[in-house]
């Protein structure tokens, strides 16, 4: 790989192992890194950080996934899926190297992926205009949700209320039902003035849910909708669309335009913005599965994924 | 071999002998001067200021040795003193390391509070946009008021409509049969007129 392709890489997608021990990352060249600490029996947060530094110098293990970028990357108790530019492999977290089940699809991009764990489905969002549910015991596609009128950029599933969120490039969040397949609601973000930006155009690039409330920007100002009432709550003053947002904790994480992870409460002020270095976050995640490395890790328009083992301030570095 | 032990020796023997000027040395000059005392072939007077002399060393000796006693007892007994300091010490590491970790708990615990106030917050913002209810009630209740008595007063004038309209009908009911009994009578009286005129015309 060389320095002309490291200077053009953009990581577009991370994912952290069920076990909480591996991060994978997606890039533009369709491979998929596999960072794996050296030995996590250490108890010892000193000694974690060593080994993550050991490796931070060093080439992680990268296999090459797709033809085209990886877009989405996502997690489920034993598998790693992966999706692109039409195609969705899964590879198995036991065995990094043996590729279970690519299936091709007609889909051009898949943008977005999560599971719905209690049908165990994998719902797919992408540039077709329409979300496709897959069950992810057979491989068989169940259903397929229309209604969004451009591609779809981020989904959600709401486990309790049976609903599955997505947003998309034409502005609107849409609320369906998986179980009829029809959608409940449609929030257009762009018409509510307090949120609209339109010198950035009215796509939603992010969306996540938490119970009742909702985090959903992009062309619009990132904002924190009530779901039960359908109304914006909070604005959140960030310049620059927001790709990826989190609830943790009592905060918001959020990445996107701009050098920095912006951490926010939910009443709408900006408590902290933490500068890293990609220039243009993509991704965001948050290791919650294991107690020793809780991490976050961002990555975006360079071949570096930050890492911050404290969130106040970047550790260092891993190089794709 | 010889030159280790040798080493040893001497080591050991500057070890006792830390300070240098002092007791070894003040013993075997003690020593000497017994020997020579013992020996001595001069006055009774010298004799007796040498063994006051050889008294006063051997009170020096045992001097610095009370001395060096106390040093050894007091060393011990610091050295408890600090042993029993290293406990509390260690035990304030451990009580410290339980206040942390409950610390912790009540970080996580006030955090999931504050995000609830905030939840709380932001929603009371979105309700305090929307009108007062108990104004809405009683605007409400104003409109009913106003409702009723707008359909009282049309019951009333659809009322009067009616009943104009019944006067109206007897009103015109009467005249046209009055038209009527008038044509009637005119056609009669006609009628009566040219019978006459036939009658007499023949």
């Amino acid at each position: 790989m060389g320095p002309v392709e490291h200077l053009h890489m953009s990581v577009f997608s991370q994912s952290f192992s069920p076990c909480g021990r591996f991060l994978a990352a997606g890039n533009n060249y369709g491979e998929i890194a596999i960072v794996t600490p050296v030995s996590l029996s250490a108890p010892l947060t000193p000694l974690v950080f060593l080994n993550f530094l050991y490796f931070s110098r060093s080439l992680v293990y990268s296999l090459s996934a797709h033809e085209g970028p990886v877009f989405s990357l996502f997690s489920t108790d034993t598998h790693l899926l992966s999706a692109g530019n039409g195609e969705i492999s899964a590879w198995s977290w036991a065995e990094l190297i043996k590729r279970v089940r690519p299936s091709s699809l007609e889909i051009p991009e898949i943008n977005a992926m999560t599971v719905n764990p209690t049908e165990n489905s994998l719902v797919i969002g992408g540039g077709d205009n329409n979300i496709h549910i897959m069950d992810l015991e057979s491989g068989v596609f169940k259903s397929v949700l229309q209604g969004h009128t451009d591609y779809i950029h981020c989904l959600s599933v709401r486990e309790r209320e049976g609903e599955i969120l997505s947003g998309g490039e034409d502005g609107a969040v849409r609320i369906w039902d998986y179980r009829t397949g029809q959608s409940v609601h449609c929030i257009e973000v762009y018409k509510y003035e307090e949120c609209a930006r339109p010198q950035y155009g009215k796509w939603i690039s992010c969306l996540t849910t938490e119970s009742d409330w909702m985090l959903c920007g992009g062309g619009p100002s990132l904002s924190l909708w009530h779901l039960r009432s359908m109304s914006p709550t909070s604005i959140f003053p960030l310049s620059g669309c927001q790709r990826q947002a989190n609830f943790y904790q009592d905060m918001i994480l959020s990445v996107g335009e701009g050098q920095c992870v912006s951490h926010c409460l939910l009443g709408g002020e900006v408590k902290a913005q933490i500068p890293c270095t990609p220039h243009s976050l993509n991704t965001l995640a948050l290791n919650l599965n294991s107690t020793d490395n809780r991490v976050l890790t961002v990555g975006g328009s360079s071949h570096q994924i930050d890492v911050f083992t404290n969130l106040s301030y970047r550790t260092f570095s891993l190089s794709f | 071999m010889g030159a280790v032990t040798d080493d040893e020796v001497i080591r050991k023997r500057l070890l006792i002998d830390g300070d240098g000027a002092g007791d070894d040395r003040r013993i075997n000059v003690l020593l000497k001067s017994f020997t020579k005392w013992c020996n001595a072939t001069g006055s009774p007077e010298e004799g007796f200021t040498q063994y006051q002399r050889m008294l006063g060393t051997l009170a020096q000796c045992e001097f610095s040795m009370g001395k060096t006693l106390l040093v050894y007892d007091m060393n011990l007994r610091e050295m408890e003193n600090y042993e029993k300091i290293y406990t509390d010490i260690e035990q304030n590491i451990t009580s410290a390391h339980d206040k942390i970790s409950e610390c912790k708990k009540e970080i996580q615990r006030a955090k999931r509070i504050r995000k609830n106030r905030q939840e709380y917050d932001a929603l009371a913002k979105v309700i305090q946009q929307h009108p007062d209810r108990h104004e809405t009630l009683k605007q409400l209740e104003a409109l009913d008021k106003e409702l009723q008595q707008l359909s009282h007063i049309k019951e009333n004038v659809e009322d009067k409509l009616e009943l104009r309209k019944k006067q109206f009908h007897v009103l015109l009911s009467t005249i046209q049969e009055l038209q009527q009994t008038l044509e009637n009578d005119e056609k009669s009286e006609n009628d009566d007129t040219q019978e006459s005129s036939m009658e007499n015309g023949e």
